[in-house]
């Protein structure tokens, strides 16, 4: 077969759109889900909507190429975006190549991590974003296309091909799409990209290669207090990498969870400051085998309890979803950092 | 038809040409490189062990990342570089 990576633009034959999915999984474009073809015309037109950034992509790891604007459009494109949506793909992109984002780590672990993709700022109503109910679910075109085009990015400009470059154990069906809207309307608090020093009319991405969602399921308590507990227990697990790594978690907050947080006092702070003393791990919860491999690496107990970050500024908090008594948890990597990019 | 690559993209500007200096695996010094996962020293162990039926060891000393799931600091590199002829590496898991 040729080598076709070092062209730009190919010329194949004409085909329909099943025929295109037999060529494209034969050159290991796909991540098993149908896509779009990726034709000159398409990609122009995405092409169209970042003209004016001009600002440079550092080489994607592991493959350390230098991602062309045509290549970045045709995962867009293959993924099933609307152009309108590129420019949060790009900004998404940007923000994994931060450095302390780590993402040659994070594509080459045998951890599930995926990565996570938040967007901030009127841009969520444009684009119809779905921050509300079923959130981090199906239904919605940008959350699942954005997210996706993120993953065939990784997949075919950075190498992270699964069971190659990409090592992962088992992976995460969030490594499919994994892309939400922060629900700022509902939050009674700061939205996250103004907690991270931006306006609140900046338009934001936001990445943190993390496993899916762990749902906090709380109908029973009627405070604050009581929430704060259950929230602590769910985050207190002793099989997260957080407990070792030492890196950043999200804790996404349901709207009626947080109207609780608010109504009984609670801030950003005090519930950060809080869910840090509660979600220790004692302990007598982790194996000895563990607990030595941990301390042989400089992670060692705090007493009789680890932590699950180094810092209460580890836990990221936000609101998003709608009605009902549920909130969720996401653990990351560990060696990695919450990047944010502003949307051009 | 025509389509657009999408794996496609520009190689990284050139690293610096590393001139490669022989290395005697019999006397030289030897930097013994784990990644910080489970069993990778003891891998290592293993190799020093095998070293030590033809070589003296003294010269051989354990080096590790202080992060499993990320590179090696510069300074580390460059220490490793400036002080040993050659380095094994060992990836445990």
């Amino acid at each position: 077969m040729t080598d076709i990576a070092e062209q730009e633009v190919i010329d194949i034959a004409d085909m329909d759109v099943e025929a295109f999915n037999e060529f494209a999984t034969e050159q290991g474009w796909s991540d098993g889900m149908p896509l779009f073809v990726p034709t000159e015309a398409k990609v122009a037109k995405f092409v169209d909507t970042v003209r004016g950034d001009n600002r440079p992509y550092s080489p994607v790891p592991p493959r350390q190429i230098v991602p062309t604007i045509q290549a970045m459009a045709a995962n867009a494109v293959m993924a099933g975006c609307k152009p309108e949506y590129f420019p949060v793909v790009t900004a998404a992109l940007r923000s994994v190549l931060e450095p302390d984002f780590n993402l040659h780590g994070t594509l080459a672990t045998t951890h599930s991590c995926a990565p996570m993709v938040m967007i901030s700022g009127p841009i969520r109503k444009e684009l119809n974003v779905n921050c509300g109910s079923n959130c981090f679910g199906q239904g919605w075109q940008a959350n699942a296309t954005i997210g996706r085009a993120l993953g065939l990015m990784l997949l075919n400009i950075a190498g992270a091909k699964p069971g190659e470059m990409d090592r992962s154990t088992q992976g995460n069906p969030a490594k499919f799409t994994f892309c939400f809207g922060e629900n700022e309307e509902e939050n009674p608090w700061t939205p996250y990209h103004v907690q991270r020093g931006f306006k609140p009319t900046d338009n934001v991405v936001t990445v943190m290669s993390g496993e899916g969602p762990h749902n906090l399921n709380d109908h029973g308590s009627t405070t604050g207090d009581g929430l704060l507990t259950t929230f602590a227990g769910g985050m207190a697990t002793p099989g997260a990498n957080t407990v070792y790594g030492k890196g950043p978690s999200f804790i996404i907050i349901g709207p009626e969870h947080a109207a609780t947080l608010k109504r009984d006092g609670f801030t950003i702070e005090t519930i950060r400051e809080e869910l840090w003393q509660r979600s220790r791990i004692h302990i007598s919860r982790v194996s000895k085998g563990n607990l030595d491999t941990y301390a042989s690496t400089g992670h060692k107990p705090d007493g009789d309890y680890l932590r699950i970050g180094r810092t209460p500024q580890d836990l990221h908090i936000t609101v998003a979803g709608g009605p009902g008594k549920h909130s969720a948890f996401i653990p990351s990597f560990g060696g990695t950092m919450v990047a944010c990019t502003r949307i051009q | 038809m025509r389509i657009v690559n999408p794996t496609f993209g520009l190689s990284a500007a050139a690293g610096e040409t590393v001139a490669l200096k022989p290395i005697n695996w019999a006397t030289d010094a030897i930097a013994l490189m784990s990644n910080s996962k489970p069993n990778a020293r003891e891998l290592l162990e293993g190799v020093r062990a095998k070293l030590s039926a033809f070589r003296n060891v003294d010269n051989i000393v354990y080096h590790s990342k202080n992060s499993a799931s990320q590179a090696a600091p510069k300074d580390q590199i460059e220490k490793v570089a400036a002080n040993f002829r050659g380095a094994l590496l060992a990836l445990g898991d």
